[in-house]
């Protein structure tokens, strides 16, 4: 695979490209998914190719062959070349220095999960579905997962890499239905369970046949619960939903690409501004986040992104004022700060973009029970269930899976059909607590979206449960 | 015989005893996306992914490769065979599609597929070249897909199809608005046109104002249309929700739940459409009527759900591309019936107070039973006053249930656009939605955000 990358790299160049560089990537992914006590999907997928981008008088080309040879490699390079050369409208591009790298990266782990038999990953689906059966359960389904990406990055400025990323996960759903009402309760999250970057061990840790009867128990319970009633409350979110309340609201606003409008057609732009660097104040002092390429178990963690920056662990919000971006070796050179490290592709087909590694609410301190204890009318909220934000990534809502009342200090009865919405610098600047480290989880997502054509990223966010004053609840049809 | 028939057919013949399927999905093209005017992210793609499934007593196993080779194809039936030696026996497994006939329904144009990259950014500067006044964002891009499926049942498919597409917002601080082009047929497209109609609208967003939040009547674009009925079908038109008890159609099948004017089918055989003839499964398309004159008739099938049904629900050629398994059989080729409007000028003088909405970003799904999504406009939000489009209103959101939305509909434009659905995540597989503009009673906006621009 080296002499591949390394092949397209001096065809690029020979053929007059100021810069290049090719990733051969491999990557394996399998699933096992059952639902209703059958086998739903059994599936084991390869795919292994080369991708190679270039600058050609200043303009990006870009082009990937489903082939790891030489030939196609070399193919690939002229014909990103030939596509930078057409490319309309003139540009002078620039990317942050960047020093010669060399090095390689390996998940730890403890047992590989591709070693697992099959007939193990579907007895424990199987297990965790019979632990959600209640009678009003209309649906379960369990799944585990499991990827190995291995690539090789070379680049005319002197990058030779190599990587081999392990990655497995799982998770629950129930569905439970009566008359006109549906509801869903999952574990651990809503959006195809939780992965980590690791060995099997991840996946026995969360447990998932052991948590199965309470889904199954809340998915019921949910049918019969009161709708979240409408009004201006404080929330206390889970760490599951505050982390999706960072991707949305902090993760891409603070990809710099954004900022400067190059996914303005599709995902959108950002309300922040280069300018807004060291001066925006995005949220109350509690807020600190930081993005981290070196989190444990991180779904973003590894030992170069894809342009060969080594991992980093950089803050973006400090005791709430914006303090970094997330970029490019492109974008850093524009603002003029840093080298980038945040580069990454969806496989050998697509260009790196700007991508979340992994981003995370720090801690604060205290235990969940302290933070409930301090609100006298609220709502606890927890496992995201619909999420959506505008272009600008200010206005949002979020549902969640199940909420509870809290009344003087304590959990109350059950709600249904719980939202919320407001616009993020307001939002956040209502931050007033973040529970210990002691109440940190760090949750995986495999499903980011971003790019034309579409990239799927893999990602990790921890918090803790987070409480915020004064939020609107309740938002219905 | 095309070369993905070919391999499909190779790696059938290395299955020795057992049922086994094999589709080939490929790819060769071209997207060359544009930033401010300027082409930041070309990507040429050119890939076969061959996929297949091995039955073994009644237990399935799938697997895939991109690698076409001898060897390569035999380990990928082996694997396949593998996990199926692994999985339980499914007693609701279908059994492999029948060999069928299939129609030739077009969607082929040989000009399309030889679209190279020179072109494709020739293209792409056409629409760049068309908005001098503004920044140009989105994308040109063309591409061939070929399918190819055959099965140890006797089951040979294969289709080569092209699509190109065109998507322009016009933008700059204040400002922006949107128009896409879609066809199968690149001679039908003008990429100058999406781009002079967005920067038309961009033109009149600036200034933009806020918005109560309440229930208003709403003129909504070809564009918003399209997203709203895509997201309603996620849980709702497909028969997996719809068995699942997630479907808004549940238990309302022969219900007039809808207002008389809305008819919408999946029609994937029409050449107004992006035409398929078959499905993943092998099935033969049809024409299915979801909603006939505002009363609900029936959703989408494909061979799995027909047998979990057991309820003489038959295939109706919508088993779904692999990535989307997850979800069961989906609509891809939606086609809402037009109305007598004669332009979204009518429309807006038919609501006369309320709003006008180009397009929507980021929808989903607040209540899956209920049909209630939340979303936001923008790129061309504007109020409408006394039966015209008026000043440019801020992004607005929305929290509605399509049963409001369609419940009370004064006219539809009467002649339907094709809206681009394919976002192109996964191998390329094009798909559209054949609608038209819609006047609707009820839109319930929830709540403001961003204004109109970069």
């Amino acid at each position: 695979m080296k002499a591949l990358a390394e092949a397209a790299v001096d065809a690029a160049m020979g053929a007059g490209a100021s810069y290049a560089d090719a990733r051969a990537v491999s990557l394996r992914r399998q699933y096992v998914i059952t639902k209703n006590s059958q086998v739903d999907d059994l599936s084991d997928a390869e795919s292994e190719g080369v991708g190679v981008r270039v600058l050609v008088g200043g303009a990006w080309g870009f082009a990937g062959e489903g082939r790891l040879d030489e030939t196609a490699a070399r193919d690939a390079a002229l014909r990103a070349v030939d596509f930078a050369r057409a490319a309309p409208g003139s540009r002078q591009t620039e990317l942050a220095s960047l020093d010669a790298q060399s090095g390689s990266y390996r998940t730890q782990m403890e047992r590989d999960p591709f070693d697992v038999p099959l007939t193990e990953k579907i007895e424990l689906c199987l297990r965790a579905e019979e632990g959600m059966r209640q009678s009003k359960v209309k649906v379960t389904l369990a799944m585990v997962r499991a990827q190995r990406e291995h690539k090789v990055l070379a680049t005319s400025d002197g990058v030779a890499i190599e990587q081999e990323l392990v990655e497995c996960g799982g998770g629950i759903d129930a569905y439970a239905s009566e008359g006109d009402v549906t509801q869903i309760r999952s574990y651990p999250s809503q959006h195809g369970g939780v992965s980590g970057q690791g060995g099997w061990e991840f996946v026995e840790e969360l447990a998932l046949d052991q948590e199965a009867p309470r889904v199954g128990e809340q998915a019921v319970a949910l049918l019969s619960a009161a709708e979240c009633p409408a009004s201006t409350t404080t929330i206390v979110l889970s760490p599951e939903q505050a982390v999706m309340q960072v991707h949305e609201s902090v993760g891409h606003p603070t990809e710099l690409d954004r900022v400067y409008g190059t996914e303005a057609a599709y995902a959108g732009t950002s309300f922040l501004s280069p300018d807004d660097l060291g001066n925006l104040r995005y949220g109350s002092e509690k807020m600190n986040i930081t993005s981290d390429a070196t989190t444990p178990r991180g779904l973003g963690t590894f030992g170069f992104d894809d342009e060969g920056v080594p991992a980093q662990r950089e803050p973006i919000v400090a005791e709430g004022l914006l303090c970094g971006f997330l970029s490019s070796r492109e974008t850093a050179a524009r603002i003029g700060a840093g080298v980038g490290g945040c580069m990454r592709a969806d496989g050998w087909s697509r260009m790196p973009l700007v991508r979340m590694t992994n981003l995370h609410l720090e801690p604060g301190e205290g235990s969940f029970d302290e933070l409930i204890q301090d609100v006298a009318e609220g709502v606890y909220m927890e496992t995201n269930k619909s999420w959506s934000i505008d272009d600008k990534r200010l206005n949002f809502q979020f549902g969640t899976q199940i909420a509870w009342e809290i009344r003087n200090g304590k959990l109350g009865r059950m709600f249904r059909d719980a939202t919320y919405t407001g616009v993020t610098p307001i939002f956040w600047g209502k931050l007033d607590a973040v529970a210990g480290p002691e109440e940190w989880q760090l949750f995986g997502l495999t499903n980011c979206g971003k790019g034309q054509p579409g990239q799927e990223a893999h990602v990790s966010h921890g918090a803790s449960p987070a409480r915020f004053r004064g939020v609107e609840v309740g938002v219905s049809a | 015989m095309s070369r993905a028939l070919e391999i499909a057919e190779q790696a059938l013949s290395t299955v020795r005893g057992g049922e086994a399927e094999v589709l080939v999905h490929a790819e060769r093209s071209g997207v060359a996306r544009f930033a401010a005017s300027i082409v930041h992210q070309p990507t040429l793609i050119d890939n076969a992914v061959v996929r297949a499934r091995v039955v073994q007593d009644g237990q399935v196993g799938w697997a895939a490769t991109n690698r076409s080779d001898k060897e390569s194809l035999g380990a990928l039936m082996s694997r396949a065979g593998e996990a199926a030696g692994s999985a339980k026996p499914d007693p609701d497994f279908p059994g492999l599609g029948p060999r069928a006939e299939y129609p030739d329904v077009g969607g082929y144009d040989e000009e399309t597929a030889s679209l190279g990259a020179e072109a494709q950014a020739r293209l792409a500067a056409a629409a760049i070249e068309a908005a001098p006044d503004f920044g140009l964002y989105g994308y040109f891009t063309s591409g061939v897909t070929e399918i190819a499926l055959v099965s140890s049942s006797g089951l040979s498919a294969q289709q080569s199809m092209t699509d190109a597409v065109c998507l322009c917002l016009a933008a700059d601080d204040g400002a922006s608005g949107w128009s896409e082009r879609t066809s199968w047929r690149v001679g039908e497209l003008d990429p100058a046109e999406p781009a002079r109609e967005a920067a038309e609208t961009a033109a009149k967003t600036r200034g933009a104002g806020t918005l109560e939040p309440g229930t208003y009547a709403a003129v909504l674009e070809p564009f918003a249309v399209a997203e709203l009925v895509r997201w309603f079908s996620y849980d709702s038109l497909g028969a997996q929700g719809y068995l699942e008890e997630r479907s808004y159609f549940c238990g309302r099948i022969g219900e007039q739940a809808f207002d008389p004017k809305i008819s919408l089918a999946d029609d994937a055989l029409s050449t107004a459409n992006l035409p398929k003839a078959f499905d993943f499964e092998g099935t033969p398309k049809q024409r299915v009527d979801m909603i006939e004159s505002g009363v609900i008739r029936d959703v989408v099938w494909d061979r799995v759900t027909a047998a979990r049904a057991g309820d003489g629900h038959a295939s109706t050629g919508h088993a779904p591309p692999d990535a989307w398994r997850f979800f069961g059989p989906m609509p891809t080729a939606f086609s809402m019936a037009g109305g007598e409007a004669g332009s979204t000028e009518e429309l807006a003088a038919l609501v006369g107070d309320g709003i006008y909405v180009t397009r929507l970003h980021y929808l989903s799904i607040v209540d899956p039973r209920g049909g209630v999504l939340t979303g936001m406009t923008r790129d061309g939000t504007f109020r409408i006053r006394d039966g015209k489009v008026a000043e440019p209103l801020v992004n607005l959101r929305f929290t509605v249930a399509m049963s409001d939305v369609l419940a009370e509909v004064p006219a539809l434009t009467r002649e339907p656009m094709l809206v681009n659905l394919n976002e192109l995540y996964d191998e390329r597989f094009p798909h559209a939605a054949l609608v038209p503009a819609l006047a609707t009673r009820r839109f319930h906006i929830t709540g403001t955000g961003s204004g109109p621009g970069l």
